[in-house]
């Protein structure tokens, strides 16, 4: 079976996104597996063909604002564009959010079901997964342990509806780890300590901006 | 000050819209605005401002001007334009990094002490059920996200259907 994933982060480097797309990969490698990076590939007839081809379509993206980002907005606006290129598959979608709750993900998923709808394809499943900064400081965490308890049994279901080309329910999951003490950490552990490192004090980054643009 | 977002062509904008006043802070497509590259930057570099230097790095100093915040954005699969996305996408300066948690559910703090009214108009025609339900729990979570004192969602058939409705600016 011939498996495409369309990885929708808009960092050029290390993103979330790519880590769930190599906690995935493992369980669905008896299949032809390509990877599609939307801000590293140069789109053109061919690449889209070869979208279009295949069994299984999977997206993996970051939320942003509530929903799907524009740069990915974008894309599956020219997808659509592209339309007969595309034959019949199965349409997975896994996003990320930076908010505690995966569930905060469900907009965008249905957004990804509409423009299933819009091509005229199948949608099988959607994963959303919350506290998406903090998987990446989870990484040699082994997946179904600890913190990646749920994200674990997430993925392994969503690894066995895609094998068997069937659907299923979305999921939605955060972290196994508690919601005060990641509130705390995303503070404390991250975004103090990155300003830091930029030259930045605690206060500076409650700046309010006044008359620099009027 | 009213902010409105739109993602119409210059000319078919001043067309249509021919009664904007003073108060009026109008946003539109210049064809060059760069995404949203995930960076913190405008909350860990430029603390309120982003760091893509396109004209369009200043979108959390202009929301927090703003009582009224009213987009008119084509309706794509139960969400906004690229453009009208494009711009909320690059506005989180507007608020802090930080979370809190209201009603079971965490989202970011405020930078500011503005609450604007977050006024939606999409346009499109033959949009689905599915799709204008997906938007209006869109607009729902943007306003709690951006902390906005009320919000409304309206759907038109066409942009001439729209300006009808909206040309009280």
């Amino acid at each position: 079976m011939k498996i495409s994933i369309i990885n929708g982060s808009p960092k050029p480097g290390k993103s979330t996104t790519e880590l769930m797309i190599e906690y995935l990969i493992p369980f669905i490698s008896d299949n032809r597996v390509s990877v599609y990076h939307i801000n590293r590939t140069n789109w053109d007839k061919i690449q889209f063909a070869e979208i279009g081809s295949c069994d299984v379509l999977i997206f993996a993206f970051p939320l942003y604002v509530d929903s799907i980002p524009a740069h990915m907005l974008s894309f599956l606006i020219e997808l659509e564009k592209q339309k007969h290129l595309f034959r019949k598959k199965m349409i997975y979608c896994i996003i990320n959010n930076g908010f505690y709750e995966g569930q905060q993900n469900h907009i965008a998923l249905d957004q990804m079901k509409n423009w299933c709808s819009a091509m005229g394809l199948t949608w099988g499943q959607g994963i959303g997964i919350g506290a998406g900064e903090m998987l990446p400081f989870c990484k040699d965490i082994p997946l179904g342990h600890g913190p990646n308890k749920n994200i674990g049994r997430a993925f392994k279901e969503l690894a066995y509806n895609i094998n068997a080309l069937d659907g299923g329910k979305d999921l939605f999951i955060s972290p196994n780890w508690s919601r005060f003490l990641w509130k705390l950490q995303a503070s404390f552990s991250f975004f103090y300590p990155q300003a830091k490192r930029n030259g930045l004090k605690k206060k500076d980054l409650f700046k309010q901006i006044h008359d620099e643009y009027f | 000050m009213n902010i409105l977002i739109h993602d119409l062509g210059k000319q078919e904008f001043e067309r249509l819209f021919h009664n904007t006043g003073e108060n009026n802070h109008i946003i539109s497509d210049r064809g060059f605005i760069k995404n949203c590259v995930g960076c913190f930057g405008c909350w860990i570099k430029t603390p309120g401002k982003c760091v893509i230097k396109d004209g369009y790095e200043n979108l959390g100093e202009i929301f927090s001007r703003a009582d009224n915040v009213i987009v008119i954005s084509k309706c794509l699969y139960g969400g906004y334009s690229p453009f009208v996305k494009n711009i909320l996408d690059r506005s989180i300066s507007y608020l802090l990094p930080f979370f809190k948690i209201q009603n079971n559910e965490t989202h970011h703090q405020k930078r500011y002490k503005n609450n604007f009214k977050f006024s939606t108009y999409f346009y499109g025609e033959n949009l689905t059920l599915s799709e204008m339900a997906t938007a209006k729990k869109l607009v729902r979570a943007n306003s709690i996200n951006f902390s906005a004192s009320d919000y409304s969602v309206s759907f038109f058939e066409s942009i001439v259907q729209l300006s009808e409705e909206i040309n009280v600016l």
